[in-house]
């Protein structure tokens, strides 16, 4: 009958029902399930002090979180880094290839095929006359490294692959091409 | 605005009469628009400007008068609408659509589940016939299924959400380039009278099926009630936009609050860098 009884003090509670009897004094189960069954807040001087900080000093916490969105770079300057800033006008060529959002060049190094065998370079984000460009490419690497070099051209995704490792060519040449 | 007749027709069931005589009505009481002088809109500061493409410029019409009057133009940002449109992204984001949601509830009996096959139809030996345990086993007519559709069978997965966000660039694109998209400064009509906004669709050349995109998902009365009653007029917030919805409709209206809203939100996330790590909690795949 006690369990019965202690259960039935439980559910009651849940249900959030006032009813001053011996029940209620007895405290067998919490459940802090809603704003009433809670212990109400009691004076301030129950808890510890605290006080506040100036708001001015958000901008220390501000400026440790990282931006969502990438700041623009600044226009003089070097940077120790090989990064070289996107140019003001675009080249006079049939095709154009945009930096990524990060001003990166879009060359990527992609493992394919099983268990990753097959380096692949991708060309990205191109526009225009994208068969000029892997021409140029084409023949640029073939002239560098003196071997035959495979390619596809996607024209609906609009990006291009060689096989093999030859990113860091690809780049340098799209860089001098002024992209 | 409250339309009254003026005089009692001669017969109350007389339907045609009583359109005629309303319709003459709403022609005369529909209060004059007085503009200030043209261009109102002048233009508008582009988030992320782009460096080399050029930004797409429309004009800004109204919904005041059935005849179209421009207000102004605008410039759209290029990488929103005028990026080059992916048809294979575009159809996968219409199968995704009709798919995520689609349940099947074909359902075939197994051969547990084939009334009756409990028994041994004949013992192993000496019959001279096949060996059988069960004569719903699925070799026997009304046996059971194998591989059969079991119910009920979801298709849901989830688009990439690159791929979902490149669908409506497409889609976008798509329709400005058509000729399919137009853009108001507002929803705000005159008359909640159906008929007003089919003649406005009618000589503007609008397809037969309008889509009209606000900001707010609380819309005008007006537009309301009278797109209540077609099927191929509707009303959408900005949040609601999807691919087989423009792509269903003829004619994209876009306000220039949703014009905002929708450059503002898909340049943002074309943009942002944190994008992993926001995305985390949404993978399917991973805890």
């Amino acid at each position: 009958m006690a369990s019965v009884a202690a259960r039935s003090f439980v559910f009651r509670q849940q249900m959030n029902t006032r009813r001053f009897d011996f029940a209620s004094c007895l405290k067998i189960k919490s459940f802090y399930s809603s704003y009433s069954a809670n212990p109400k807040e009691k004076s301030p001087e129950n808890y510890t002090q605290y006080h506040e900080v100036s708001s001015d000093n958000w901008k220390f916490v501000e400026r440790l979180k990282p931006p969502t969105v990438v700041p623009s770079f600044p226009k003089n300057g070097s940077c120790f880094s090989d990064w070289t800033p996107p140019p003001d006008t675009p080249p006079n060529l049939p095709y154009f290839v945009k930096r990524t959002k990060n001003f990166m060049v879009p060359v990527y190094l992609n493992f394919e095929a099983v268990r990753n065998q097959r380096k692949i370079t991708m060309v990205k984000h191109i526009e225009g006359d994208i068969w000029a460009l892997e021409k140029a490419i084409k023949s640029h690497l073939e002239e560098v490294t003196k071997r035959q070099v495979v390619s596809q051209v996607h024209e609906v995704a609009m990006y291009i692959k060689f096989r093999g490792d030859y990113v860091l060519h690809v780049k340098k040449w799209l860089l001098n091409a002024g992209f | 605005m409250v339309c009254y007749l003026l005089t009692k027709p001669t017969n109350p069931l007389n339907k045609k009469q009583n359109k005629k005589i309303f319709w003459l009505l709403v022609e005369e009481q529909l209060p004059t628009t007085i503009r200030p002088p043209l261009p109102i809109i002048h233009s508008r500061k582009l988030a992320f400007p782009p460096k080399f493409k050029a930004p797409r410029q429309v004009w800004v019409s109204n919904m005041d008068t059935v005849e179209e009057e421009k207000l102004g133009l605008i410039d759209l940002h290029p990488e929103v609408f005028a990026e080059r449109p992916r048809v294979d992204i575009i159809h996968e984001n219409v199968r995704w659509q009709q798919l995520y949601r689609h349940v099947s509830y074909a359902n075939t009996k197994m051969r547990y589940e084939v009334r009756g096959g409990g028994k041994k139809p004949r013992q192993q030996k000496g019959s001279g016939r096949s060996r059988h345990g069960s004569i719903r086993s699925p070799i026997w007519r009304g046996g059971g299924i194998v591989h059969g559709p079991r119910s009920p069978t979801p298709y849901f997965y989830m688009l990439g959400f690159n791929t979902r966000l490149n669908g409506l660039r497409s889609t976008l694109s798509a329709k400005l380039a058509q000729d399919d998209l137009h853009i108001v400064d507002s929803l705000d009509i005159p008359t909640d009278d159906p008929s007003y906004l089919e003649k406005l669709v009618e000589e503007r050349g609008w397809g037969p099926a309008v889509l009209f995109v606000d900001d707010n998902d609380i819309m005008p009365l007006n537009i309301t009630a009278a797109s209540d009653s077609y099927g191929h007029y509707n009303l959408m917030p900005v949040y609601g936009l999807n691919v087989y919805s423009m792509l269903k409709h003829h004619t994209l209206v876009l306000t220039l609050a949703a014009v905002e809203r929708l450059e503002e939100r898909l340049l943002f996330h074309l943009n942002r860098n944190d994008a992993a790590s926001a995305g985390q909690k949404y993978r399917l795949d991973s805890v």
